[in-house]
């Protein structure tokens, strides 16, 4: 059996797939304008996630996805202005929290 | 010039009749596939179908008898891919099948790493991934894992939902440089920002790179957080992942 690869020729290999998958990503973006990434070519949405979307059709069987596909997701969840500071306050509350209880290790955490 | 019935394997067959439209993009598959063997040919039927079963045991098989890995890699599972990038790009199949594809391509690469391992090539660097506690949104995730493991790394995948304990067990377990952290919601984003504090208090934050990445994050907020990196997509991700890791940070 042989077992030898020529690095050279594998990386040649590489940069086919990440050419294809490069492609692929770009294509992903685009078709996140219109349609759901999680949804799939049967409309039956593969998300772990609960969406208003979702019609369920059973216990075993994936929820269809009924949205009209006049939807940009790449905006879907990014946040408004008041979350968006929200976030970047809880950060700020975050970094400070541990540096305190980092300084002093017998306060807790609040 | 190649016809479509050297073609053996019936499903490759009827991928190209019914799926690629393109004269030269059919001539250029109908020439691949008819000069490949027919088990390459089942390889690249099964991962269309994102089959990873499948691809497993026919790579396993086909490497134990003797077949070159580079054939296994160009004929059965490069090949097959390009259909699937053909089928996605002419919108038959969506980004749930591609991620399929991508899992049962990696099934196949498994049995070829150690081979590469043998033959002394490295994996670009290791890397962990996973989605930030509280937040169940996979797909940028994965598609940043299927284009790291596309470019050469190994990747190690949390999933969704992963605390802060699981990444530093996962650093711990696998040594690896790089951890990506992604959240898709405003309100898991600042569990971003605790995994790296966590890391500081359990003395690893100097041990690993830190990129974050999701719709909702920016590089005002990757600052925020002290990540050494933000990624808008998986391109991105990638370029930034062999950059900090050459840069050792």
């Amino acid at each position: 059996m042989a077992r030898k690869i020529n690095p050279g020729d594998y990386q040649k290999r590489l940069d086919r797939i990440t050419e294809i998958f490069s492609d692929m990503v770009v294509q992903a973006d685009e078709v996140s304008r219109q349609r759901c990434p999680y949804r799939d070519r049967f409309d039956t949405c593969t998300a772990a996630i609960r969406c208003r979307n979702q019609v369920d059709r059973g216990v075993d069987e994936r929820p269809r996805c009924r949205h009209d596909g006049r939807f940009d997701y790449r905006d879907a969840w990014e946040s408004n202005p008041n979350q968006y500071h929200r976030a970047k306050e809880k950060i700020r509350k975050v970094k400070a929290a541990a540096a305190a209880r980092r300084r002093d290790p017998d306060k807790s955490d609040t | 010039m190649a016809e479509l019935s050297d073609i053996a394997n019936a499903a490759i067959r009827q991928e190209i009749e019914e799926y690629i439209e393109r004269p030269e993009e059919v001539a250029r598959i109908v020439e691949m596939f008819a000069n490949a063997r027919e088990t390459m040919q089942d390889i690249a039927a099964a991962l269309i179908e994102g089959e990873h079963h499948t691809v497993d045991a026919l790579t396993a098989r086909a490497l134990e008898g003797g077949i070159e890995a580079l054939e296994v890699m160009d004929d059965g599972l490069i090949a097959g891919m390009a259909i699937v990038g053909i089928k996605f790009r002419e919108a038959f199949i969506f980004v749930p099948e591609v991620l399929a594809c991508a899992r049962a391509m990696k099934a196949g690469m498994a049995h070829i790493e150690p081979i590469l391992s043998a033959a002394g090539v490295e994996p670009a660097g290791k890397v962990i991934m996973g989605t930030v506690k509280g937040d169940l949104h996979d797909i940028g995730k994965n598609l940043c894992i299927m284009m790291l493991r596309g470019s050469g790394f190994e990747v190690i995948d949390l999933g969704v939902d992963t605390s802060e304990d699981e990444f530093i067990e996962a650093i711990e377990d696998h040594q690896a440089p790089l951890v990506g952290m992604s959240a898709l919601l405003t309100t898991t984003m600042p569990n971003m920002g605790k995994t790296i504090e966590a890391f500081i208090d359990a003395d690893l934050r100097d041990d690993v790179i830190v990129i974050v990445g999701g719709a909702p994050v920016t590089q005002e907020f990757a600052d925020d957080m002290g990540a050494d990196g933000y990624g808008k997509d998986a391109l991105d991700c990638v370029a930034l992942a062999k950059q900090l890791i050459e840069s050792g940070r």
